[in-house]
């Protein structure tokens, strides 16, 4: 791997933890119990046209939305 | 020149740093900054004085600002202000969104737009009571019953608003409605007797940019504010005339990065009257807050065409929402975040 690829993988790598984190601040108002808490993965796997395997997809959302969990505010 | 101190000098060199300039019948200014004393210096300094300045162990860096701008020079903070709109912090790492309509057209309908803007995500809430228009005819505003309306939808709905100040006369009605920032338009961006009577008000200024004005002038607008006594200044980019007549005016982007070299003040954008065109707004607000801008400001109407005033650059709520939306991405892959 050339070091420019690299560079670009890490820029990629912190967009990536900057979005998933900015996706918790928004939830953290948010009640445990609302459905909309939840990624619309079937939404994003009928658009999804890229390289990256769906079944991959699926199981990093649905890894957020477990982790996502622990930090949703307590009411009903 | 700006003379930026060693960490931890004593107060006691501060102060015979400074009465030794002042000796020399130079104008002293410092900067609120704690970190760090900085102090500005204001007129020639004479050569055989600042010679002695660069022998002088406190001194820790002598910068020499563009012309005579100092208060606003970002040699004079550690790090980039951020002001404190009725809770709502511009600059420092957040974006923020005002929004609101051009002008208030009546209680009830402020007040719909404020709710709409809120749960659309905006931070403050915006709008005209007194209307700089360029046709006499054109509508004004309803003035002091104006600001009354839209403090109330503020309060309301919980968003700190912003109205533009055309006369300093107008100022008491201000402070009184508890109007939370004070704006000055374009037009009046170098009214220096208006800049000098918003500056002893100890509010927080947004300041738009002249439609004719270079970015210097308007760094020198600036620095009338802060000689004034405001410290809490907020730049905003609205757009420049030039000769293409595609768009009202034309956004000048490239203006934000400079500024962030030239200074401490935090800048945000204003689509709407840079293009006049709805429907190109929401690019450039993406456009603006990847350049850097610490915010946007755009308007909002329910039934755009109905607006009685720039009616062709009102937006939607939904087209707000998009907005929000991307400004909460693009400020999380800048490194910044929107302001919750």
């Amino acid at each position: 791997m050339t070091p420019e690829t690299r560079h670009q993988l890490r820029s990629l790598d912190r967009a990536l933890l900057a979005l998933i984190d900015e996706r918790a601040r928004l939830l953290a108002s948010v009640a445990a119990t609302d459905p909309g808490r939840k990624p619309a993965v079937d939404d994003m796997l009928r658009r999804h046209e890229g390289l990256f395997p769906a079944q991959g997809i699926a199981e990093v959302f649905e890894a957020i939305d477990r982790h996502s969990a622990s930090f949703a505010q307590e009411r009903g | 020149m700006i003379l930026r101190l060693a960490l931890g000098t004593a107060e006691e060199s501060v102060q015979a740093l400074r009465e030794r300039l002042e000796s020399a019948g130079l104008r002293v200014l410092r900067s609120p900054e704690e970190a760090r004393p900085i102090l500005a210096v204001a007129g020639k300094v004479p050569e055989k004085l600042a010679a002695e300045l660069r022998t002088r162990a406190e001194v820790a860096e002598i910068v020499k600002p563009s012309g005579e701008l100092l208060l606003v020079a970002r040699a004079m903070r550690e790090l980039p202000s951020v002001v404190d709109v009725g809770g709502v912090r511009i600059g420092g790492g957040e974006v923020v969104v005002i929004a609101g309509p051009c002008s208030v057209e009546g209680r009830e309908l402020v007040l719909e737009v404020a709710r709409k803007v809120k749960d659309c995500g905006a931070h403050l809430l915006r709008g005209g009571a007194f209307k700089p228009r360029t046709s006499p005819y054109a509508f004004q505003g309803f003035g002091v019953e104006g600001l009354r309306q839209l403090k109330d939808a503020g309060e309301a709905v919980g968003l700190p608003v912003v109205s533009e100040i055309m006369d300093a006369s107008d100022l008491p009605a201000f402070l009184e409605h508890g109007i939370d920032c004070l704006q000055i338009g374009a037009r009046n961006m170098q009214n220096f007797t208006l800049l000098k009577a918003v500056a002893r008000a100890n509010r927080p200024v947004l300041l738009k940019r002249g439609l004719a004005a270079t970015a210097e002038e308007w760094l020198y607008a600036a620095e009338y504010l802060f000689e004034g006594g405001c410290e809490q200044v907020i730049l905003c980019e609205r757009g420049i005339r030039t000769f293409e007549k595609a768009t009202r005016n034309t956004l000048d982007l490239t203006v934000l990065p400079l500024l962030r070299e030239w200074s401490h003040v935090p800048v945000i954008v204003d689509p709407a009257h840079a293009a006049g065109i709805a429907r190109i707004i929401p690019p450039l607000a993406r456009a603006s807050i990847a350049a850097g801008a610490d915010g946007v400001a755009v308007e909002v109407h329910l039934n755009p065409e109905e607006a009685r005033s720039d009616a062709a650059q009102a937006l939607l709520p939904r087209e707000l929402l998009g907005i929000v939306s991307d400004a909460r991405i693009l400020a999380a892959v800048t490194g910044r975040r929107l302001h919750p």
